[in-house]
Order: structure tokens, then sequence, then C-alpha cells
């Protein structure tokens, strides 16, 4: 069996690399091309994630309808077991792929250490139950979407220009140019737009880098210990139909074993069905031809989840909710005025109900504003997006966060809705400002200031300078029923270290507290 | 001589012929500093306004690289009158390459993000649609050149502006706020890297500074809408009043002062147009100038 070329388990790899580059494609997409809509549906790997899905429910208590996608996820586990590990999911085909750096050696049988991640499946799920939204930050499609974006895009796309300007800034005839129509190529088709830069990438990046790197340690080690997702495609797997069997002939050589990714098989016989990733490694590779996948009636066996540990894990879940509840942010007036939310971010409390820190609004964001806090609204709001103008403010007709959030933690808006939502004020810093404070003339925030009638106006004023002469100038002022906190202002603001006119989030329109004016 | 010949260079002379008596007609005319055509066809009257000056070939050679430089700095649709009319870019596009120009660019730095920007706008299209390259532009391009003007010693030039062959100003006039009207000699910002919003400290010697060193072969004031408030951005569509006019010269001083006209205003109200002026760098003076006026 296997010999051949159309064997199933290179059918199987073909399977993953295909989905491999439609993700990859996908992400790449995840960027503006200058249009009002994205065009391509970057976020559909996520619509299909069930874990999202039924966190999602769970925490904000919603349905959410475009995770009826998810609902094929389901159903095809139910049928087939984790195939979705085994032939679909992206962070699975990278594990696989580091695997094979690894020295080939048996693996060990590690019944207890599976159960890790049923207990992780759980905590989360009854942290969700309460209202905390943490699955996002284990579950495999979110961490990879989030660890691409975050660190491993922008540091590949600086690495790459960095090369391609170093070879620029030598002008040697010859090679700047064969360089530079390459550069092109690939500036076109892989590199970003212009660079992205991202708080917290190193930390983001070593997280993925260690998840990668537990493959050296362990083959598929995330998949089969830690993975969330899977745990969950594990449990649907229960009465999946496509099961494997050890027939007669085997005589225990232990090339099933150590072939196995998922560590479901063994040479003594067992054959676990909900870790089982449906490779088809085992059944291609077995010289004696002794195990077959099929439609069997006869059940796998099954790790027994340890009814102590479950509870234990349940109940840590329900208890970390209120320690992560205590801190002072949970109360309503109590509000950090830089946590400067997306536009069409949902109220604080829903929308950290549903954020699941994908980072795919950061990815898209076209001034590159969008950023992953860290404690900027404590730790229950971390890696959720937040604008920083002085990085990017945001763009007055861009709608593209909306367009690619999974949960609608950041409502989809059209061109008129984002045009009246306030996502903060901007305030003059007087003491700074070069009109009211040193006689000198300028009108940057006023002239990018892009609500139709400008928020910032300007006043005729005379001012005296040192020598006591009279300079004509104009003194900007703020709007407040008219400024929606773009930020523009703040980021084009000649004072570059700290902005002479800067954005809080006071005003923002989903909050009912954080209001200034009657 | 057989017949099909005698026939192929019958109708070649008759159209020299033609042609040539036409070429009369227009020398017999005297080139006029200004062109001012107005007519509800944006390509017509982009073509008329350049033809009275004397037509492109008298502007771009063949073999010439272009450099086409719109104003197309915010994220705006044509109708909001914020960025040049990608129509009249187009136009001048196909003109060049017609004239056999080998490469026509269109570039400008944006406030808004340039993707936005230059799809907005409408103007990567058109232009594209007539066969430019419309770039995106490349910080690494930006050298630190020498201008020794009044306000700014040295400051950082896109190259390709300086390396072409031909530059094509085309702005649009709009107000502004400290400028009180963006056209063609502010259009120059657009070509400046690094913090140029430092330079509103002193605009006006800095934009006549910068007119010092950038000398277009052409400029064309598209005024087929003009931005009245809220400028440079606008927003408003009440704002914007339809000219249907361009303005073709070669002094951009001349075009900055006959634009001022458009908004109730006189070339001498404008700061940089008047240092520009009192410098010897154009002429303010309207009355001095001659200005052929078209209508469609």
């Amino acid at each position: 069996m296997g010999a051949g070329l159309f064997n199933l388990r290179n059918l199987r790899r073909l399977s993953q690399a295909l989905f491999l580059l439609l993700f990859l494609y996908l992400f790449l997409q995840t960027e503006s091309k200058g249009f009002d809509e994205l065009g391509y549906p970057v976020k559909v790997f996520l619509d299909f994630d069930p874990l999202i899905f039924l966190s999602t429910l769970l925490s904000s208590k919603s349905i959410i309808k475009l995770f009826y996608l998810s609902l094929i996820t389901i159903i095809l586990t139910i049928i087939l077991g984790r195939v979705f590990c085994g032939w679909v999911c992206p962070l699975g085909t990278l594990n696989n792929m580091v695997s094979i750096l690894r020295k080939k050696k048996t693996e060990p049988y590690r019944l207890g250490a599976f159960r890790v991640k049923y207990y992780i499946l759980l905590f989360l799920l009854a942290s969700s139950v309460l209202g905390l939204q943490f699955s996002g930050l284990l579950d495999p499609l979110s961490l990879l979407i989030r660890s691409l974006s975050i660190s491993i895009y922008p540091a590949f796309n600086y690495g790459a220009s960095a090369f391609f300007d170093s070879i620029f800034s030598l002008q040697v005839k010859g090679i700047t140019e064969v360089s530079e129509s390459l550069y092109s190529i690939i500036k076109k088709t892989l590199l970003a737009f212009d660079q992205p830069f991202y708080r917290q990438g190193l930390f983001i990046g070593i997280i993925f880098l260690t998840v990668l790197g537990l493959n050296l340690y362990e083959r598929r080690f995330w998949c089969r210990y830690l993975c969330p997702l899977g745990a969950l495609l594990g449990i649907l797997s229960k009465y999946s139909i496509l099961k494997k069997t050890i027939g007669e002939g085997c005589n225990s050589c232990g090339v099933c074993e150590k072939n196995c990714p998922g560590g479901s098989i063994n040479s003594s016989g067992g054959w676990l069905q909900a870790e089982c990733f449906h490779c088809f490694n085992c059944d291609d590779l077995c010289p004696q031809g002794a195990i077959r996948s099929g439609f069997f009636k006869e059940r796998g066996s099954f790790i027994d989840l340890n009814r102590r540990q479950v509870l234990i894990s349940m109940a840590a879940g329900v208890i970390t909710v209120p320690f992560i509840k205590i801190n002072p942010f949970s109360k309503e007036e109590f509000i950090n005025p830089h946590l400067i939310r997306p536009p069409g971010a949902l109220e604080e409390k829903e929308f950290l109900k549903r954020c699941v820190r994908c980072g795919e609004c950061m990815k898209v964001c076209i001034t590159n504003g969008l950023q992953p806090a860290l404690l900027d609204g404590g730790i229950e709001a971390l890696w959720t997006p937040v604008l920083v103008p002085k990085l990017g403010y945001c763009e007055y007709r861009c709608t593209l966060c909306g367009q690619v959030c999974p949960t609608g933690a950041i409502k989809r808006l059209t061109l008129d809705e984002k045009k009246k939502i306030r996502i903060g004020l901007a305030m003059i810093d007087k003491g700074r400002c070069l009109p009211w404070a040193h006689a000198t003339p300028c009108i940057v925030c006023e002239e990018v200031c892009p609500t139709p009638k400008k928020a910032i106006w300007l006043e005729r004023v005379s001012v005296r300078n040192r020598d006591g002469m009279v300079v004509e100038l104009q003194q900007p002022h703020i709007d407040l029923e008219l400024c929606i906190g773009c930020g523009i202002c703040e980021a084009r603001c000649p004072l570059v270290d700290r902005p002479a006119i800067y954005v809080t989030n006071i005003g923002e329109t989903r909050s009912g507290i954080n209001q200034l004016l009657l | 001589m057989n017949r099909r010949e005698f026939v192929r260079l019958t109708a070649a002379g008759i159209a020299g012929l033609k042609m040539g008596a036409f070429a009369q007609m227009v020398m017999a005319r005297e080139i006029p500093d200004l062109a001012v055509v107005e007519g509800s066809s944006h390509s017509k009257i982009t073509e008329l306004a350049i033809d009275a000056l004397g037509g492109i070939r008298s502007f771009i050679s063949r073999g010439d690289i272009v450099v086409i430089k719109p104003n197309m700095a915010w994220d705006r649709t044509p109708e909001q009158a914020a960025n040049t009319n990608p129509v009249v870019v187009a136009t001048v596009v196909r003109l060049c390459l017609e004239a056999g120009a080998k490469k026509v660019r269109v570039f400008d730095r944006t406030v808004n993000d340039p993707r936005r920007c230059y799809v907005q706008s409408g103007i990567m299209e058109a232009a594209k649609k007539e066969g430019a390259e419309v770039i995106y532009v490349d910080h690494r391009r930006f050298k630190e050149m020498t201008i020794n003007g009044e306000a700014i010693k040295t400051w950082p030039l896109y190259t390709e502006v300086f390396e072409a062959d031909r530059v094509i100003n085309i702005p649009i006039a709009k107000h502004h706020s400290l400028a009180k009207l963006t056209m063609a000699m502010k259009n120059w910002m657009g070509i400046m890297g690094g913090s140029r919003r430092q330079i509103h400290q002193r605009l006006d010697e800095s934009l006549a500074d910068l007119a010092m060193i950038v000398k277009p072969t052409l400029t064309i004031l598209d005024a087929t809408r003009i931005l009245l408030r809220n400028g440079p951005q606008g927003g408003n569509p009440e704002d914007v009043k339809v000219l249907n006019t361009v303005i073709a010269g070669i002094d951009q001083v001349a075009v900055d002062s006959y634009g001022a006209t458009l908004f109730g205003m006189k070339g001498e109200d404008l700061g940089y147009v008047r240092t520009a002026a009192q410098r010897g760098m154009g002429k303010m003076d309207l009355s001095k100038i001659l200005i052929r006026k078209i209508k469609l």
C-alpha cells in the first residue's frame, strides 16, 4: 500500500499545501488596495472555526450570523473526525513542516498529556460563559493570524526591504537593476505597502516561534497537547464513522507509531479516535498492510478525561473570571483616555466579550494605527486593538477594520455611518502649539481635518513676539460637535515628539458615560 | 508610377497642404502667455488650451521621459474638487504619448493614505488607461537638494522630477486657510520629502523658494471644479463651484495670478505669488501678459 503517487497520504499533503497557500494568500489580501471594499473574504478561515463560534456564543449570548459556516466544520468532524487538523488547519500544517526537522525517534506515548488540551478547552469555555473571551488567545487560527500580522510578516517585510535597500544604496551597475526589478515584483506580490510596526511584535513572535519550536521536542506538540480547537474537534469526533482497524498481520514493528503525527496509534494495537488527524500515514506506511481506514462499526478508544480534572479545569475557568474582573477598568467611570477603540467597536464590555484578538483589524488598518493592547485596558483587554494616533490616524473614509472583524466586535459600517462615529476628541495643548504659545504661524491640524465642515477652526489674532512686533496669525480651536477623534491632527502636528493637539477617547459614540457635553 | 502610388501621393499632398495651411494660420497668431479655455468637455478644453500655446509638440519631443504632477493628495472623489480632475490628467498623458514621449510618469506625495488617494481621485485608473506609469512615491528616491532660498536652504526632494526630460504641473484651484489659495506653486509641496508640515511657518517664502528650483515645462491649472471653502480637502458639495475651465501657461506665477481671479482675488493677494513676482520668477500683473480666452 502507499507505493503509488496517488495515495491518500499524498492527497492529504496536497490538501494541506493548498489550504496553507489559500490562507497565506488571503492573509496577504488583508490589505487595502485603495478601494472602499476589501474584495476577498479574508476572515473566512475564522468563519469556519467552531471554537470561535462556541466561545463567542457563550460569552456574548448572541448568535453571529456568519458563524453558520462553522457548522460545516462541526458536521464534517462529526462524520469524519479531526480531518480539519490533518488536512486543513494552516497552523497544523506549519507544525507538520517544522516536525520534519526533528530527529527521528520513537514517540513516547503520553496518555496523560493528551488530556491537557481538553482541560484548556474546558477552562476557556467555562470562563466564556461568564463573559471572558480568552479563547482567541489560544485558538490556532486566531493565534496564527495574530502572530503573522503583528510579528512574523512585519519582520519578514523588514528583512526583505532592508536587503533590497542596501543593494539599491550601493548603486552597482547591473546588480542594482536586477535587484530593483526583482524588488518591484516582490513588493507588488508579497511585501506590505508600508513597513508595518507593532508594539509587542517581539513578544508575540516569541510565543509563536515557541509553538513552532515545540515540534522539535515532539511532533505536532501543540496539536497533540495544547490546541483547544483540536480538543473541541476531538470531542466532536467521538461518533465519527471514519475509523482505523489494525488487522491480524500486525507484527508490532512500530512504523505506524513512529509516523503518527497525532500520537493516536501504537504498535500494541491501540487507536485513539479523538487524537487521530486522519493523515493516512499509518495505513500507507504499514509494511504488513495490517492497518485499514474505513467506515467501520467498532469504535476506537478514548482518553478518559479524569472527572476530577474536568471539574477542576471548569472551576478554574469560572474562578478566574472574577479575579480578572476585579481590576479598576471594570468600573465604568475608570477610563484609560488612550484606549481609543476602532470606529464601530461595541461598548467596551460587549466589545471584550466578542474580540478574539485575531489581529485582522490591525493587519488591515491602513495607517498602521491600530495596535495590540498590553495592559491599556486591563489584562482582560490583552491584544485587543487600540488606536495610537501618533503611529497612525483613523482614515476618514476607511471602513476596513469592521469588514474583517470575524465576531462583530467591530461593527461593519457604511461610509456614511463611519463618518458620524466619534472615537474620541482632540484637545489642544496651548502651551506647546506654535500659534498659541510661540507666535508662529501653523495651520496643519486645520488643513488635514477631514470633516466637510472642519472640526478645527481658526481664529485670526494679532500677537506680539519677543521683539514687540505684532504678528498676525491664526489660532486653532476645536468644535466638539464636529470632531470625530480620527487623530490625523495629532499624527500630522509638526511637534512630532509630543503633539500639541492630541486625541483621547472622551466623547466616544459607543460609551454612555465617557461624555463631556450635556 | 502606377495608379495606386499616384492616388496615395496625391492624398498625402492634399493632407500636407491642409496641415501646412492650418499651421500657418496658427503661427500667424502670436502665442499667448496664458490660454483660458471653457467648455463642458474637460478633455477637449485641455487639448485646446495646449494647442493655443503652440500644441503639445512644442513642449514634448520624441523619446522624452515626462513627469506629470497632479494634485492627488486627498482621499476624495473627483466631484469633491480636492484633487485634480482625472480627465484633465488623462488627456495630458494621452497628448504626451501621442507626441512621442517614451514614458509618462504620474505621482504625488499624498497627505492621506496613498492607495486611497490614487484610487479615489480616479487619477490612477484614468492615467493608466492612457498609458501612463502611475507610481507610488518611493521613500528611497528623495534626495537632500540645495535650494538656498529665503526660508528653505536644503530639502529632500523627489529625484524623478529632476531626472525627467519634461515636467508638467497639473494642479487644481482650491481654497487654503493659510495660503488662501492653493494652485500651481503650492502643488510642488507634493514632491517634498521629510517633515514638510514645517514650511507652513513661513509658507509664502518657502513656496517661492521651491518654485525657484522646480521649473515645469508647462502648467495646466484645473478649474473645471474649484473648491471655495473648507479647503484643501473639502468634502461638502456646496463648497464646489463648477467652472469647466482650464488655464494653461508656461509661467507658473502668471497661472496662479490668473487663478486668483477665479475666486474674486488678485495675484497680489497671495503672498507667494507676490514674493515670486518680486524675485522676478514670473509675471503677476495680468495686464502685461497676453491671455487668450476660448469658449467652446
